[in-house]
């Protein structure tokens, strides 16, 4: 039955998707052919010698690609178990009690609430994909997953710090983004379509069942929606890192003098190195040459859209959701940025 | 993924971050040192959850009926979970370096604070001094407290674009590797040794421009160079920790 929404995710794009539900439990041939591609990959390794993996701009590339995975590592565990143990613990009807009745209200709650996960970007997507599964209308779990990463206690406080003196960047971070997110909720309930979203999330019925030990129920979801978006983690952490290190900082101040093309040049920026949302706002205080609402969206469009919350998306609720959905937050983040940026700052 | 290589892949996973953070220095090179304590405590769990997974199993004794009567399958882990494999494995045998002279060529410097008040400059001779505060010292204090002053300054070569000298950067970040800046001051007067070498420089002020100023350089004139241990706290601009 669930046979279907594994192999979507495959990598390398030949992903070979079944038509139907196999009723007989599938031979899958992979760990086989994944055991013969890593003994090739290991000969010709030691054919080829190691010696290429010393060049300066390839150990540069695996400490980036590394840093970012561990990193992110600890707060991926903390989204995951937070994530198992809403699954396992919390009663099903919970959310649908505290949340407003109406969707379009559920959504800026929802966004208000994400004030209340401490962290990175990486924890948001496993919590958000629980909220899903226990019944959490998707709009305002999206705003939720939108907005956590940038508007909790821990990010806006590195913000303050990273900014001495310009309060003002604290409280248009914080609305923009949340303004971001809840747009972003209300454009899922006009425009959204829930086939977009991988078959497990449609139908809800996960979560605890009786006659099963909750707390083996809770340690196999947590082994598996970890292993499964820690595959995803790296895969972008690697995108993240080949731009880190091909695109060398000091051609960036060649795109400062206009403020257009600079806050577009920033956002896609942001997109592309995926630095964590407690640290981005040095980054940003770093990128002196450009204008304070370049700078502003740089630290709202990098919590919401980078490659590494692309891979992790694409991997927790399905390709076709992961590219409309980055798109449309990009578009909708910097225009909330520009709007709050240029009234604010 | 079968269940033995899950349960492996976990305690793998776990064994690395354990073995950076908690038995060696080496997660240093990638994060933040207050991420210690989370990556000590991310390491156990992984490692106590592939202990769990290869001891207990599926820890239930369910027949195939139940198995695709159940609405979420566990034991399916889709194949992308294998990349997972190498940062595992990257940590506990092959661990790159930490971020060196590739990375200070291509990056700018970074911007110094602006500084309201200097206090006056201890007495010792050689002054050691971090490259913040030597950049300071020379475009920003209007006492022009640096100047004839003999400095120390500790970091690693990079090499400049002409023959004359190199750069002494020093590479900072905030959370992680990837948000990494750069600071740099221009060394004259010496030739230049291979790139990454640690060194603690003596030296005065390249005299150029208006001390105190914006346009005087943060350039310094050496007067001898001595090789130095990478400081464990390398990714910061503090005065190493080692006794020099």
């Amino acid at each position: 039955m669930k046979k279907s929404d594994e192999l979507v995710d495959v990598v390398d794009g030949v992903a070979v998707v079944p038509v139907g539900s196999p009723p007989l439990r599938r031979i899958r041939p992979w760990p086989l052919g994944a055991a013969l591609a890593i003994a090739a990959g290991a000969a010709v390794l030691l054919l080829a010698g190691t010696q290429w993996l010393n060049e300066p701009a390839v150990q540069a590339w695996r400490t980036v690609c590394l840093a970012i995975t561990v990193q992110a590592l600890p707060f991926l565990l903390l989204g995951t178990a937070l994530s198992g143990a809403i699954n396992a613990f919390v009663p099903a009807d919970l959310f649908t009690k505290v949340l407003p009745k109406r969707p379009a209200l559920a959504v800026p709650v929802a966004g208000v609430a994400g004030a209340v996960l401490p962290g990175c970007e990486c924890a948001s997507v496993p919590v958000a994909n629980s909220l899903i599964r226990r019944g959490v209308t998707p709009a305002a779990a999206f705003a939720f997953l939108l907005s956590a990463p940038a508007v909790n206690p821990v990010v806006l406080t590195a913000t303050a710090v990273a900014f001495p003196g310009n309060p003002a960047m604290v409280a248009a971070r914080l609305l923009a983004s949340l303004a971001a997110a809840a747009v972003m909720g209300w454009l899922w309930l006009w425009l959204g379509k829930e086939e977009w979203l991988r078959p497990a999330l449609r139908h809800r019925h996960t979560g605890h069942e009786h006659g099963r030990s909750r707390w083996n129920e809770f340690r196999l979801g947590f082994q598996h929606d970890f292993l499964h978006a820690g595959g995803f983690l790296v895969l972008g952490a690697m995108a993240a890192a080949t731009f880190n290190v091909a695109v060398p900082r000091s051609v960036l101040d060649a795109f400062s003098g206009s403020p257009w093309i600079s806050v577009l040049f920033l956002a896609g920026l942001a997109v592309l190195l995926a630095v964590c949302s407690e640290a981005d706002a040095f980054v940003a205080a770093s990128l002196s040459g450009f204008s304070p609402t370049a700078r502003l969206a740089f630290i709202v469009v990098g919590p919401m859209v980078d490659l590494k919350l692309i891979a992790l998306q694409a991997g927790t609720f399905g390709r076709a959701f992961a590219w409309r959905f980055s798109t449309a937050t990009t578009v909708v983040a910097v225009t909330a940025s520009a709007l709050i940026g240029g009234a604010l700052l | 993924m079968k269940r033995p290589v899950q349960a492996l892949l976990l305690t793998l996973t776990g064994t690395g971050l354990l073995h950076t953070a908690l038995f060696t220095d080496i997660y240093l090179r990638y994060v933040k040192a207050g991420l210690r304590p989370v990556l000590i405590a991310s390491g156990a769990v992984l490692l106590l959850l592939g202990l769990a997974a290869a001891a207990l199993g599926d820890g239930q004794r369910h027949t195939a009926h139940d198995d695709h009567e159940h609405g979420h399958d566990h034991a399916a882990t889709p194949r992308v979970a294998w990349l997972l494999f190498l940062p595992a494995i990257s940590l506990l045998c092959y661990a790159p370096p930490a971020l060196g002279a590739y990375t200070a060529a291509r990056s700018n410097t970074k911007p110094v604070a602006v500084q309201k008040g200097f206090a006056a400059l201890p007495a010792t001779s050689p002054l050691p001094l971090t490259l913040t505060d030597f950049t300071k010292r020379v475009q920003q204090d209007r006492s022009r407290a640096i100047r004839n002053r003999i400095v120390q300054l500790t970091g690693f070569v990079t090499p400049a674009e002409d023959d004359d000298g190199f750069y002494l950067t020093r590479i900072i970040f905030t959370c992680c590797a990837a948000d990494s800046q750069t600071v740099k001051i221009r060394v004259h007067g010496t030739e230049a040794p291979p790139a990454n070498t640690w060194l603690a420089v003596t030296g005065t002020w390249h005299p150029q421009g208006a001390l105190g100023t914006r346009t005087a350089p943060a350039a310094l004139d050496v007067k001898d160079t001595r090789p130095i241990a990478q400081p464990v706290n390398a990714y910061t601009d503090d005065l190493p920790l080692t006794p020099s």
